[in-house]
């Protein structure tokens, strides 16, 4: 990663509601967190599989398509997916309407 | 479907005219199915394309967001998901029964 992408990542972090933030490599594995250790693992590998999923879906309808960004609203969690080429940004933030 | 269910889908459909209206004013279109089946209820877009959606983003990438939601946290619900593509953007919905996916 370059130092960009560790700059966004300090502007992401100050921001207001933001609550974690996880970088993790193509294969699953959390690269960068500011979440504790269990709770990181657990949003890796349940958004590797959804980003996986998301790429293969927005293929499957438009082979000329690609995915370039996830947002997955709860009702007490907003989750952001930025895919890279080798890796993907998550931020978690609270929702607020 | 039974002809009564389909009688009551014409009549939400026809009070909800105005809000399809407004929608297709904005978006390139919009897909509503049914979650029970998967089934296509209304669209403005052609049937191919339609079905597709429902297949892929409904039947597919949905339910496997909304259990990936449930893992997280037992208590927590999916109530909007939007997929960002280099050509369009996905708003799907999720109720109860039914599904909306709009398209910009």
């Amino acid at each position: 990663m370059s130092a960009e992408v560790e700059e966004l990542l300090k502007r992401f972090q100050s921001m207001k509601n933001v609550t974690g933030i996880v970088v993790v490599d193509n294969d699953g594995i959390p690269i960068k967190t500011t979440l504790d250790y269990t709770l990181t693992l657990h949003y890796a590998a349940l958004m590797q599989t959804v980003r996986e999923k998301a790429r293969q879906v927005v293929l499957d309808l438009d082979a000329t398509n690609e995915f370039t960004f996830l947002r997955l609203r709860t009702e007490q969690n907003e989750v952001m997916l930025c895919p890279q080429e080798d890796y993907f940004i998550m931020v978690i933030q609270s929702p607020c309407d | 479907m039974s002809k009564i269910y389909l009688k009551a889908m014409e009549d939400v459909v026809q009070r909800n005219t105005d809000n399809t209206n407004r929608i297709t004013e904005q978006a390139q279109g919009f897909v509503v199915s049914e979650n029970a089946g998967d089934s296509l209820l209304h669209t403005s877009f052609d049937l191919t394309t339609a079905q597709s959606i429902v297949k892929h983003l409904h039947a597919s990438f949905l339910k496997l967001a909304q259990s990936c939601v449930r893992d997280l946290d037992t208590d927590d619900k999916l109530c909007f998901l939007r997929v960002k593509t280099r050509k369009h953007e996905f708003l799907v919905s999720p109720e109860e029964a039914f599904t909306v996916t709009v398209v910009l």
